[in-house]
C-alpha cells in the first residue's frame, strides 16, 4: 500500500517496514516492523540474540542502506544511510550511545562533546566558543556537569549524561539509548530518568533499550518486543505488566522470575570484622571504614549499596586484590585469614567472578577452554607439564554443568553472548571447589533466560553447602534472592537485614544513609 | 586398524573436507611458509639456481641463527604485552665479553686447554646475558618501569659497555674449539641418524596423543590427515638434511637453535609458565585475577630473554670469531620483525615461536638473495622495509575481509 506509506504522518517519525538482515549462516533480523512515534520513548526489549542490537546498527547507519532488506520511514522519507554513514546518520538527527562508552577519558566534557568538529576560525580552534556552546547545550537540558571537568575524574553516571550531551549537541530528533543504565546507582538511574523527561518535553524522541524490566515501566510510553529477529508486538506500556512482557520476549509463560531454592543455611564459615582499608594507590584516602558481617554454610548474602558505596571494593579486598588492610579481620573457619593476593584468597577457598566480565573475568582473545582452565591450571600441571586431556576432560565437565552454548571449546570468548561469557567466568570459578563464591553484580547485562539459569545454578551450589556472596545493582535481585541482605554506605555496613523483614524502601533508607 | 578408527568417530572421515578446515584454521602459518617458497622461487629463478644450491641454502640458515635465537625469547616478551629493545647489544655485548676472555684471559690464565677455556667463555657470556636479563626484569615487572624505557636504557648501557671492553679496538676469539658452535658440521651419517630420531618421534607422538584422546573418550582428529601432515614434516626434516649433507653436513648452530626453539614451544604451550604468559598478554586483570602472579611471569620472561641473548652473544662471537665494536648492532630490531613476520601481535596475547622462525628465515632469504644478486646495502634495507610494512597490511587486510 504505498499511498499510505508515503502519506505524512506526523505522528510517526520511525516507520520501520518488513526489515530482514542477513549475515552468513543466521537471519538477525525476519520482516520486522513497528513504528515510533514522534517525541515518546519507546522501549525496544528482547532477549540477548534477539535482534535489538542489529536494528540499533541499521538506525545508525553501521549496516548501509542496501544491507538490508525492507524501509525504514524516517519522517516520512525512505532513510538510505549510504555506506561509511556512521557521521551520516548523525547529521540527519539519529545519534547513538552506545552501552560501553566513548569518551576520551583524558579530555574535558567540551573537547569531548565537540571531538571532530571543533568550531574554528582558519582552522584554529576557538576555545571560547567551544565551550560556550558547551554550556549552552548542557545548561539547556539541565545537566549539572562543569564544561571544563576532565571526563575522567567524573563518575560513570556523569559520564553517561555528557555522552548523551554530545548526541544532542548535533541536533538529534531521535536518541538511541543502549542500555544506558548497566553501569549506573540508583540515584544516577533517577538522574537519567529525569533527563530523559526534559528531552522528552523538548520534543526528542528515545528509543530505549534495556535489560531490566522494571525500567520500561518507569519511562517508556511503549514497548516493542524482538525475540529471535521478528516482532512479537508493540504495546502502549500502560497495557503491559513484568509478567506479560517476559511472557512475549522468551516466548513461553515465565512462572517466577527467581526460582525458589531450598537453601539451609546452617553454621557461620565466614566472617569480616571491622574491616577498614585504604586506597593503594593514594595513601590515605580511605575506601572501607568498618565492615561487618558473617555469612553461613549455603546462604546467598546480598550486598546492596549504591554505586560509590564501596561493595566492589570490599569484595576485591576481602580478595586481596584491591585495598590495603589497615584494621580488621578475616576469618574462615574460625582461622584468621591473610590474603596478599588472588592466588592466597583461592587458596584459602574463596573465589570471586569479578563485576566487569570483559575487563577482568576473561581473556577475549583465548579460547573457551583456557578460560576455564586459567585460574586452575595447577589441578592438571606438574611444572614440567600441564596434561592437555585431563585439562579437556574437567573445563568440559563445567562447560556441560553450565550449559555454555558454543560450537566447541576452542571457541574464542569474544564470539560469546554476554550471558555464555558470564556462563565461563564462573566456570573457571566453580572448577576450585571454593567455600566462599563472592559474584560482584552475576548478571549484569545478562538477559532474562540466561540470568534464570545463573540464579538456579546459585541455588544448587547454595544447596549444596557452597556459601556465596552477591552484590548486585537491582534491588529485585537481591530481594528475590538472598537469605540476608547486608547494605553498605559510604564504605561501611550500616545494616543487616533478614529477607523476611527487607523492603525496597528499607534497604534504599540504609543505603543512602537515611538511617 | 585404520578402519575401526574411522568407524568410531563419525565426523572425521571425510578427508578433504577436515583438510580444508585444518587449512583454513591454521591459515596464516601457512600463509608465511607460501610467502617463503615464493621468495625462494623467486630467487631461485633470478640467480639462476646458485640460491638454493646446497651451499648457499646452508648458509642461508646458518645466517639466521644469530637473531633466530633472540626472536625465540622476542615473542615470549611481545605477548606479554612488552618489548625488549636491548637485546642486540646484549647479544653484542656477551659476544665481546666472550672475545675478551678468548683473547686476554685464558691465554694466560689456561694456556692451551681450549675446551676447558671454551666452556668456561660460553658459561660467562650466558651467565651475563641471563645476569643482565633479570637486572632488566627486576625493574620493568617488580619497579613498574616501561619495558620500552628499561631497554632502551640498557642498548645505551651496552653499547657503551661494548666500547668500554673492546676499546674501540677488534678482539679475536676465533680459538678452535670456540669455533665448533658456530661453524662446525655434523658428518652425514649423523645428519641422518639425527634427521631418523625426528621424524621417529614425530610419528611417536602424534600416535601415543591419538591414544590418549581416546581413552579420555575425545573424538579424534582424521587419522590419515595425522599421517598426512606428521609425514609432510618428516619429509621436510628429511629433505633438509639430504640438502645440507650435499654441502658439508648437518650445521651445529642450526640444530641448536631447532632444539632451543622446540624446547620453548613447548614451554609456551604445554607448562604454566607459557600459559600464563600469554593469559597476562589477553588481558592483564583477568590474568591477576585468576591468581597468576603477573610480576613474577614478567620477571622470568625476560631472565629467559637475557639467557637467550647469551646464548646469541656465544653463538655470535664463535660466527664471526671476533668481538667488534659494531657487534649485535640492529639484531633487536631483526628479532622483532621476524616476530612480527610470524604473526606476533603488537597487542599482546597472541603469537607463536614456529611463526617467528619462519619469519627470521624469510628476512634471512630476503638479505641474503639480495646480496647474491649484489644490491646495494641501501637498496636491501628499503626493500626489507617495504616487505615488514606490506607483509603486515596483507596480515590486516586478510583479517578484516574474512
Amino acid at each position: 500500500m504505498p499511498e499510505e506509506q508515503f502519506s505524512a504522518n506526523n505522528d510517526v517519525i520511525l516507520d520501520i517496514q518488513n526489515v530482514t538482515k542477513h549475515f552468513p549462516g543466521v537471519t538477525a533480523l525476519s520482516e520486522v516492523s513497528f513504528q515510533v512515534r514522534r517525541g515518546e520513548i519507546h522501549g525496544l526489549c528482547g532477549e540477548n540474540g534477539a535482534g535489538k542490537s542489529t536494528l540499533m546498527k541499521i538506525l545508525a547507519g553501521v549496516y548501509p542502506y542496501g544491507s538490508y532488506e525492507g524501509t525504514i520511514l524516517y519522517d516520512g522519507r525512505a532513510l538510505k544511510l549510504e555506506n561509511r554513514s556512521i557521521r551520516q546518520a548523525t547529521e540527519e538527527g539519529i545519534a547513538t550511545v552506545y552501552q560501553e562508552l566513548t569518551l576520551v577519558p583524558t579530555m574535558t566534557v567540551g573537547e569531548n562533546i565537540f571531538l571532530g568538529r571543533e568550531p574554528v576560525d582558519n582552522s584554529i580552534i576557538v576555545w571560547d566558543k567551544l565551550y560556550a556552546q558547551t554550556r549552552e547545550i548542557l545548561n539547556k537540558y539541565k545537566l549539572d556537569i562543569p564544561p571544563h571537568a576532565i571526563v575522567r575524574y567524573l563518575g560513570v553516571g556523569k559520564m553517561q549524561m555528557v555522552e548523551i550531551a554530545k548526541a544532542l549537541s548535533e541536533n538529534a530528533k531521535v536518541l538511541i539509548l543502549d542500555e544506558p543504565t548497566s553501569a549506573l546507582s540508583e540515584a544516577e538511574i533517577e538522574g537519567l530518568m529525569e533527563i530523559l523527561r526534559i528531552l522528552k518535553s523538548h520534543g526528542v524522541t528515545c528509543i530505549y533499550i534495556t535489560h531490566k524490566i522494571e525500567e520500561f515501566f518507569r519511562i517508556t510510553d511503549s514497548v516493542t518486543v524482538l525475540r529471535d529477529g521478528k516482532t512479537v508486538t508493540t504495546q502502549p506500556t500502560k497495557n503491559l505488566s513484568v509478567e506479560k512482557l517476559v511472557s512475549f520476549m522468551v516466548g513461553r509463560e515465565m512462572k517466577e522470575r527467581f526460582p525458589q531454592g531450598n537453601r539451609q543455611p546452617g553454621r557461620v564459615i565466614f566472617e569480616v570484622e571491622d574491616l577498614h582499608a585504604e586506597d593503594p594507590n593514594e595513601t590515605g584516602r580511605k575506601i572501607l571504614n568498618g565492615v561487618s558481617f558473617d555469612v553461613r554454610v549455603g546462604e546467598i548474602l546480598g550486598i546492596a549499596g549504591l554505586m560509590g558505596s564501596g561493595r566492589t571494593e570490599l569484595v576485591t579486598t576481602v580478595f586481596g586484590e584491591y585495598g590495603k588492610i589497615t584494621h580488621g579481620h578475616i576469618r574462615l573457619e574460625g582461622r584468621d585469614l591473610k590474603i596478599n593476593n588472588a592466588r592466597d584468597a583461592m587458596r584459602a577457598g574463596l573465589s570471586l567472578v569479578p563485576e566487569d566480565r570483559k575487563g577482568q573475568g576473561l581473556v577475549l582473545i583465548q579460547s573457551i577452554l583456557k578460560n576455564i582452565s586459567l585460574p586452575n591450571l595447577d589441578k592438571f600441571a606438574s611444572f614440567f607439564r600441564i596434561d592437555g586431556d585431563a585439562e579437556l576432560v574437567a573445563a568440559s565437565q563445567q562447560a556441560k554443568n553450565l550449559a555454555i552454548k558454543a560450537a566447541s571449546l576452542q571457541a574464542a570468548c569474544d564470539s560469546l553472548s554476554g550471558g555464555n561469557q558470564q556462563k565461563v567466568v564462573i566456570a573457571k570459578w566453580l572448577m576450585s571447589n571454593p567455600k566462599v563464591l563472592i559474584m560482584d553484580d552475576p548478571t549484569r547485562g545478562v538477559d532474562v533466560g540466561a540470568k534464570y539459569e545463573i540464579y538456579k545454578l546459585m541455588n544448587e551450589l547454595a544447596e549444596k553447602g557452597v556459601s556465596i556472596i552477591m552484590i548486585s545493582s537491582e534491588l529485585e535481585e537481591v530481594l528475590g534472592m538472598s537469605d540476608r541482605i547486608m547494605v553498605m554506605h559510604q564504605g561501611r555496613s550500616r545494616g543487616m537485614l533478614d529477607i523476611t523483614e527487607a523492603t525496597q524502601e528499607k534497604i534504599m533508607a540504609l543505603a543512602t544513609g537515611l538511617v | 586398524m585404520a578402519t575401526t578408527d574411522i568407524k568410531s568417530v563419525e565426523s572425521s572421515t571425510d578427508l578433504s573436507s577436515d583438510l580444508l578446515k585444518r587449512f583454513r584454521a591454521n591459515i596464516q602459518t601457512y600463509a608465511i611458509i607460501l610467502a617463503l617458497l615464493a621468495i625462494w622461487a623467486m630467487f631461485f629463478a633470478m640467480t639462476e639456481g646458485t640460491y638454493l644450491s646446497a651451499q648457499n641454502f646452508s648458509n642461508l640458515f646458518r645466517q639466521m641463527t644469530v637473531t633466530s635465537f633472540l626472536a625465540v625469547g622476542m615473542v615470549l616478551v611481545i605477548v606479554t604485552g612488552n618489548i625488549d629493545l636491548s637485546v642486540g647489544k646484549l647479544a653484542g655485548f656477551v659476544s665481546v665479553v666472550v672475545a675478551y676472555f678468548q683473547a686476554r684471559v685464558w691465554t694466560i690464565v689456561l694456556p692451551d686447554q681450549g675446551v676447558l677455556a671454551t666452556t668456561l667463555s660460553v658459561l660467562i657470556g650466558i651467565g651475563v646475558g641471563t645476569a643482565f636479563g633479570a637486572l632488566q626484569g627486576y625493574l620493568i615487572s617488580y619497579l613498574k618501569v616501561p619495558s620500552f624505557i628499561v631497554t632502551l636504557g640498557g642498548l645505551w648501557m651496552l653499547t657503551g659497555g661494548i666500547l668500554l671492553v673492546t676499546e674501540g679496538k677488534t678482539i679475536p676469539a676465533n680459538q678452535p674449539s670456540m669455533a665448533v658452535i658456530s661453524q662446525a658440521y655434523f658428518p652425514p651419517l649423523w645428519g641422518w641418524i639425527i634427521a631418523a630420531a625426528i621424524v621417529g618421534f614425530l610419528f611417536f607422538n602424534m600416535l601415543n596423543s591419538r591414544q590418549r584422546k581416546r581413552k579420555y573418550g575425545f573424538e579424534t582428529s582424521n587419522l590419515y590427515l595425522d599421517i598426512l601432515g606428521t609425514s609432510l614434516l618428516s619429509i621436510m626434516v628429511l629433505a633438509y638434511v639430504f640438502i645440507v649433507n650435499q654441502y658439508n653436513g648437518l650445521q651445529v648452530p642450526v640444530l641448536l637453535l631447532a632444539i632451543t626453539a622446540a624446547i620453548m614451544t613447548y614451554v609456551s604451550n604445554n607448562t604454566r609458565f607459557g600459559r600464563h604468559a600469554y593469559a597476562i598478554g589477553g588481558n592483564r586483570d583477568a590474568a591477576r585475577l585468576s591468581g597468576i602472579s603477573t610480576r613474577r611471569n614478567t620477571f622470568l620472561i625476560f631472565v629467559l630473554m637475557g639467557f637467550l641473548c647469551g646464548v646469541s652473544g656465544v653463538v655470535l662471537a664463535s660466527y664471526v670469531g671476533y668481538g667488534t665494536v659494531a657487534a649485535g648492532q640492529g639484531y633487536e630490531l631483526d628479532a622483532i620483525a621476524s616476530c612480527i613476520l610470524g604473526g606476533t601481535s603488537t597487542l599482546g596475547g597472541v603469537g607463536t615461536i614456529f611463526g617467528a622462525m619462519v619469519g627470521g628465515l624469510i628476512m634471512t632469504s630476503l638479505s641474503n638473495g639480495l646480496q647474491i644478486l649484489n644490491v646495494q646495502p641501501a637498496w636491501q634495507y628499503v626493500l626489507k622495509g617495504i616487505v615488514l610494512v606490506l607483509a603486515v597490511y596483507a596480515d590486516v587486510y586478510f583479517k578484516k575481509n574474512r
